[in-house]
């Protein structure tokens, strides 16, 4: 089962070859009360003790799949499924510090039935994770 | 006199489902508060949407014979701004429906709510939904579900919004489409926490509706005919059993006065912390029957 809240602990790691990490990962369940196609997401920005990394370059992977914005602004057949979790892929050279880190996730879901001008709607969530392995 | 029908949506429990919650515990929470009916997301309690496996199918045939629970409405978004440069085709909007209704069929449900794409602050649905739905009235009509849009806050139910749906009705004359109400447009006072959403100024500022559209209740009486499905939407019952936004008393008493007999369905939309919604929907439940045994009894008036 996937813990409560959005940002998950488990999941939070570093990413690339051991000794030249490309970046990290932040999982997290979906940003939505319900299931929702992948064109509805518009990218999430990460925060990791207030670095900001902004959501334009940030990537998702679901499943066996890693999507850039603008595959995932297109995609309009595959689904995040509400039981499903997804991470968050960051670049920065080396990597994260093994240790606790406060993490903050803004995850912008788009909602048709939002007026136009709000339809893009912020889902915020900060807590403090711990990464395990350098 | 009609009585009326209890269910309650999972869509109460979210955040706790799939976290501390399976599907199979969400049958059991709703079935232990004497409801008869079970709301579900179709996108979202439907794993694999829209394209379950055999093994989900069965363990949801099964649930709901385990737990004697019928399946009451299933609620659908079609998704009209589908990618950030363009909208849906009508086609494609009918085509989303037409699948979600049979998805819905096969999964023994009666209602359908589809979410539309919206084009205003005061909710207007994009023009293209009256499209989408002629052309699956005969779909619906086949299938036994009643499609039904709900009036939610910020539309009141004295608006254009809802008088389009009527005047669909009316132009059609199908019974396949009807009103649903989600009884959060009754609310009177403010919200503190709107889902996972603890409100501050600035979301009170931009979302007025969060304080309450306070939709007087009689006002349900003037739409009753066309009413098939009632969300009873919630947030917060105190430990007397009192809920602190929508005034029930009134609210029930219209509902009861107007002669509807379909079902109430707890929608609890207040803070997600862990396991909260389970006694909240219990609390819920209890409070509408009492008022409705209340209304019975002569006392509601």
């Amino acid at each position: 089962m996937l813990e409560h809240q959005l940002i998950q602990s488990t999941g939070f790691r570093n990413i690339g070859p051991v000794g030249a990490r490309t970046g990290f990962a932040v999982r997290i369940r979906i940003p939505n009360y319900h299931g929702t196609r992948l064109s509805q997401l518009d990218g999430f920005t990460v925060t990791v003790d207030g670095e900001v990394y902004g959501f334009e370059q940030n990537r998702l992977g679901i499943r066996d799949e890693v999507y850039v914005l603008a595959e995932m602004r297109e995609e309009t057949t595959a689904r995040w499924g509400l039981l499903e979790w997804g991470e968050i892929l960051v670049d920065k050279p080396g990597g994260l510090e093994p240790g606790i880190h406060k993490v903050e996730v803004l995850a912008r879901i788009r909602y048709s039935y939002f007026p136009p001008d709000v339809h893009v709607f912020p889902m915020h969530e900060a807590r403090l994770a711990t990464l395990c392995v350098a | 006199m009609g009585s009326l029908q209890y269910g309650v949506s999972v869509y109460s429990y979210v955040n706790d489902y799939g976290s501390v919650m399976t599907l199979e515990d969400a049958f059991d929470h709703i079935a232990d508060t004497g409801a008869t009916g079970i709301e579900i997301l179709g996108e979202g309690q439907v794993e694999g949407y829209p394209e379950p496996s055999s093994a989900w199918l069965d363990q949801w045939f099964a649930l709901v014979d385990r737990y004697k629970l019928e399946p009451t409405n299933f609620c659908a978004w079609v998704d009209t701004r589908i990618t950030l440069t363009r909208n849906l085709t009508i086609a494609e909007g009918a085509a989303e429906l037409a699948r979600d209704l049979r998805l819905a069929h096969r999964l023994g449900f009666k209602f359908l709510r589809p979410k539309f794409g919206v084009t205003s602050h005061e909710l207007d649905p994009d023009p293209q939904w009256q499209a989408y739905v002629e052309r699956n009235l005969d779909l619906a009509h086949q299938l036994g579900i009643i499609i039904c849009p709900e009036i939610h806050a910020p539309t009141p139910i004295k608006h254009r919004v809802t008088q389009g749906y009527i005047d669909f009705i009316e132009r059609t004359g199908t019974r396949n489409f009807g009103l649903m109400i989600d009884t959060g447009i009754f609310q009177d006072r403010p919200l503190t926490h709107w889902g996972s959403h603890q409100i501050n100024d600035e979301m009170r500022e931009h979302m007025a509706f969060l304080n309450g559209i306070k939709v007087p209740p009689e006002q349900f009486l003037d739409i009753a005919q066309y009413v098939v499905f009632i969300q009873a939407k919630f947030h917060d019952i105190d430990d007397t059993l009192e809920d602190l936004n929508i005034p029930w008393r009134p609210v029930i008493a219209a509902i009861k006065r107007s002669g509807y007999s379909g079902y109430l369905s707890s929608e609890y939309e207040g803070l997600r912390s862990p396991w909260r919604a389970i006694d909240q929907v219990r609390r819920q439940q209890v409070l509408l029957r009492k008022l409705e045994r209340e209304y019975d009894l002569g006392l509601l008036a």
